[in-house]
């Protein structure tokens, strides 16, 4: 087990630039999710960890020793492929034992060398030690694939060969444990078990996990911390939370979920320390975030914001004025497109039975918690 | 950025550069040697001149001779080259436009019609394949040949002499045409049926008559397909051996007998050295003319759309159409009739038909020739066993390290005639340091040589099939590439591979011109015992021995065709 460091990562292919002084510590046992949208060089980052692309410059570590110059085959990196890659001639048994015998045959006497190669040859030949026999059940029932040891892996579903892939991978007790969009070939509905799946053998194993996604939702729910990449740098590394809650950039802000975007300008500091700005229209809001320069941008989740008709308060703090222009029924929620002035607001409101959804031409009021109003 | 040079050598380097030798020694080298040869006139010996000074020193002093004397005397007559230039490119061109006018009704018919027996014709397709072009050459003889049973029913049926003249260029042209269509068939077939169906029908659509539509549109839109095809069959043609040897008259000039001559009668360098550079110079010509032809076309069978096309039924078409293409399929069917025929007669020629049967001739080419089916086993094997260790690395290299030097290097071959191959080995070759002219080890390499750009497509295509993550999870796995390939590529590539292997073993058995040049007397293998029995009058167990190879040859690639059907993934 250990932990990640990679400093100073640069990585340039026939001039273009993939990933730009990429710096990340990642802890032991961690969950840890490289996010962005595709191209941003979530493959490139991981693959450097592996050790299939070699660094342009920068250093990586892995505990605490430096493996930028250790072959990929000497990293003990477990990978998981977005394809899966399990072996198509062997049996789901022989996909799990591979790493073993591998071993095996580097670490064995001349006799145990020629008898591991006839077997990873032809499965029929030389005999498994007790002790891999044992391993490879074990983690086969691990992933609640013991029953499926003879099969080949073209005869198994995906969700299946994902497991088989997560257990070729583990049975190697490896260093850091590698994922590149590991459930992007499944279906929506597996692809929700399978989240739970990977997260709770993640939790029980205890090993320090990549996990590479474009897909914020799988992301945020999954790891313990998130880097949100964008054109092979880092913007922002976090907890999903705190991801959510305060993101360093529009950008971030924008790919980690929908968000209200306003320009805005910066008129005062009060005594308690919230930040006065003024949006468009003339209109104040109140922000506990401070501002460190005078024309910012603010992010109002559409979640944050709380929508009520008439005079349900009197209170005037952090209250807009709007007029509903759109209503969508998205289930559980309910979405509204509010204008304030010239200002666009996306508001959304738990659906609640017996309340009827509200006219667009609806004149409403939006009150915003000073705290969730996050200035960048 | 500074590159730094990497000392680090694994493995795979290692073999990389030992597969870049092989080919250096035994292809570039030769022919170099043999360019070098043509320039000064008198062997040279290159690798000599590496270990002894003594040969550097008289090396250097041929090359301070070089004239292009050689070429020049070509034009000015005498040496009868140039006349035997004119008559190999006559060939060529001869037999191209004349398979090209003969298939092109047969492809159409396979490609767009509902012809019935496609099944059945393709099978007979496959014997011109199957037979060394020396044997088709004898049943030739064997037909048409004074003694021959066609010319009996000829004169039966009230016509004199003979049918026409066996032992002539137009032999030599109508066996070449009857063994070498399947060449330009399948390619054919193929243009045929990508051709944009879309298109005749708007023509049709417009009220064109279907023999308009065919000569302005389907007919243009396949022609860089039998182009390219008739370029081709220029090339196997031109570099042909088996037929000329057999059937060419001694005032009828042909380079590649001429070069054997020269070299296997005369010992005369300069003379073999001269036209095995132009064979070599033509050869490369047209590859290249049929390369440009077919440039950024091939795409279009993969990524074009596999539209439905209606096949013609039109009952006249048809039925014309099948009964010339069964009259075509007939002359190969007949031709290894009268070869069997022959190996189970007492004797033949006074009738249409064998005076008795027998099967003595059997019996004895299995206890006098033994030792030539041995030979061309072990020889073929040897082969086999070379070609798949390169071949299967070469793949790997190209496809998964791109490196495209071994690329080109491993297809220079396809311009190289077995017979310039063979000159330019035993020129090389001849003397000490690396003395192995006359060594089943050079036959073996040469066979192995000629063969390899077939046996690296076959094993590229099962590489490319593979996809890059697969290796890479064995690399995470913990094997280094080298173990990640033994282990995991290999198994993989395994029915690519045996089929390649079985269709490389095919090949040398039935290899002709290599053998017949290179082949040492305790080395002979069948091909060459079929050759000689021939030139000795044993005709009737040529014909035995020639039957053996078929028979082999089919079993085998009804095997490789098994193996790559049967693939398991
Ligand atoms: N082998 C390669 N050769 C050249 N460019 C590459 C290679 N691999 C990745 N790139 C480029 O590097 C950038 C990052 O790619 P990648 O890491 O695969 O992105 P992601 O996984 O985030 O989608 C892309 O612009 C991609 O085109
Ligand atoms: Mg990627």
């Amino acid at each position: 087990m250990g932990s990640v460091r990679i400093e100073h990562l640069n990585k340039v292919f026939n001039g273009n630039t993939a990933l730009e002084d990429v710096n990340l510590e990642i802890r032991e046992g961690e969950f840890f999710a490289l996010l962005g949208p595709s191209g941003c060089g979530k493959t490139t980052t991981m693959r450097c960890v592996a050790g299939f692309e070699t660094p342009t410059s920068g250093k990586i570590y892995i505990g605490d020793k430096d493996v930028s110059n250790i072959p990929a085959n000497q990293r003990n990196c477990g990978m998981v492929f977005q394809s899966y890659a399990l072996f198509p001639h062997l049996s789901v048994f022989e996909n799990v034992a591979y790493s073993l015998n591998i071993r095996r045959f580097y670490q064995g006497g001349m006799g145990t060398k020629i008898a591991t190669l006839a077997h990873l040859l032809n499965s029929k030949l030389g005999k498994l030690d007790r002790e891999t026999e044992k391993k490879v059940r074990d983690s086969l029932d691990f992933v609640e694939l013991g029953h499926l040891a003879d099969r080949l892996p073209g005869q198994l579903s995906g969700g299946q060969q994902q497991r088989v892939a997560l257990a070729r991978a583990l049975v190697m007790e490896p260093a850091v444990l590698l994922m590149d969009e590991p459930l992007s070939n499944l279906d929506k509905k597996l692809r929700n078990v399978m989240r739970v799946t990977i997260r709770q053998i993640q939790q029980k194993v205890g090993i320090t996990t990549i996990f590479v996604t474009h897909d914020q939702e799988e992301a945020m729910s999954m790891a313990d911390r998130v880097a949100v990449m964008h054109g092979g740098k880092l913007v922002q590394v976090d907890t999903p939370t705190a991801l959510y809650s305060n993101p360093v950039s529009r950008f971030v802000a924008d790919f980690v979920g929908s968000s209200n975007i306003l320009q805005g300008s910066v008129k005062e500091t009060n005594d308690v320390g919230e930040t006065l700005i003024e949006i468009g229209g003339n209109r104040l809001l109140r922000s506990s975030f401070p501002a460190k320069k005078k024309d910012v941008e603010v992010i109002i989740r559409p979640e944050s914001v709380r929508l009520f008709t008439g005079d349900a308060t009197d209170s005037t703090d952090n209250i807009l004025d709007g007029t509903i222009e759109l209503s969508t029924y998205l289930g559980p929620t309910i979405r509204y497109d509010v204008k304030v002035g010239d200002l666009q607001f996306e508001v959304d409101t738990i659906f609640e039975a017996g309340n009827p959804l509200l006219e667009p031409g609806t004149k409403v009021k939006l009150e915003i918690d000073p705290s969730r109003v996050v200035i960048i | 950025m500074k590159k730094r040079l990497s000392l680090r050598f694994d493995g795979f380097d290692v073999l990389k550069w030992i597969i870049y030798l092989f080919f250096f020694v035994f292809l570039i080298i030769p022919l170099f040697s043999i360019l070098l040869v043509s320039f000064t006139g008198e062997p040279v010996n290159l690798f000599g001149s590496l270990t002894n000074e003594k040969i550097l020193s008289s090396t250097l002093k041929k090359l301070s001779n070089v004239s292009v004397e050689a070429y020049t005397s070509i034009f000015t007559g005498g040496s009868g080259y140039f006349e035997a230039l004119v008559n190999s490119l006559k060939l060529g061109v001869g037999v191209a436009l004349l398979v090209t006018i003969v298939v092109l009704p047969i492809a159409y018919a396979f490609a767009r019609t509902k012809m019935p027996f496609k099944p059945f014709f393709a099978a007979i397709c496959t014997i011109p394949l199957i037979m060394p072009t020396f044997i088709s050459s004898y049943a030739f003889v064997l037909m048409f040949g004074k003694t021959g049973w066609v010319n009996h029913i000829y004169q039966a049926l009230g016509g004199e002499g003979v049918l026409f003249d066996v032992q002539s260029m137009m032999g030599i042209v109508l066996v070449q045409v009857f063994f070498f269509f399947p060449y330009a068939l399948w390619p054919m077939v193929a243009a045929f049926k990508i051709c944009d169906v879309t298109l005749e029908e708007a023509s049709q659509n417009l009220g064109a008559k279907s023999w308009y539509t065919f000569m302005r549109v389907t007919l243009p839109l396949a022609m860089p397909g039998i182009i390219s095809s008739m370029l081709l069959i220029f090339t196997v043609s031109f570099s042909d051996f088996g037929t000329p040897i057999i059937l060419a008259p001694k005032d009828l000039n042909l380079i590649v007998v001429e070069a054997y001559r020269e070299i296997a009668g005369f010992f005369n360098w300069a003379g073999s050295a001269v036209l095995t550079i132009i064979m070599l110079i033509v050869a490369a010509f047209f590859f290249w003319l049929q390369r440009m032809v077919i440039k950024g076309k091939e795409y279009g069978t993969i990524s074009g759309k596999p539209t439905k096309q209606k096949l013609n039924d039109h009952k006249g078409a048809v039925s014309v159409l099948t009964a010339y293409t069964a009259l075509v399929m007939l002359v190969p069917l007949l031709a290894v009739g009268s070869v069997f025929l022959s190996s189970v007669a007492t004797t033949w020629g006074h009738h249409a038909l064998p005076d008795g049967y027998t099967l003595d001739h059997y019996k004895t080419i299995f206890s006098t020739s033994g030792k030539n089916i041995m030979n061309s086993m072990l020889l073929a094997g040897g082969t086999l066993v070379i070609s798949v260790i390169i071949s299967t690395f070469v793949s790997y290299f190209v496809v998964r390290r791109g490196a495209s030097g071994l690329d080109f290097v491993s297809s220079i071959p396809l311009i190289v005639p077995g017979i310039a191959l063979g000159i330019a080995l035993i020129q090389t070759f001849n003397t000490a340091p690396l003395h192995l002219t006359g060594t089943a080890l050079l036959l073996i390499i040469a066979y192995t040589i000629r063969r390899m750009p077939y046996m690296i497509r076959s094993t590229m295509s099962s590489m490319m099939a593979i996809r890059k993550d697969i290796e890479e999870a064995a690399v995470s796995l913990g094997a280094s590439s080298l173990v990640a390939a033994i282990t995991v590529i290999g198994p993989l590539m395994l029915p690519g591979i045996a089929a390649g292997a079985i269709l490389v073993f095919v090949t040398v058995i039935k290899e002709a011109s290599i053998s017949i040049l290179l082949a040492p007397t305790d080395w002979a293998p069948m091909s060459l015992a079929v050759f000689q029995n021939l030139l000795r009058g044993e005709y009737y167990t040529a014909c035995a021995m020639a039957i053996l190879i078929i028979v082999i040859v089919v079993i085998l690639q009804a095997l490789a065709k098994k193996i790559t059907k049967d693939q398991l993934y």
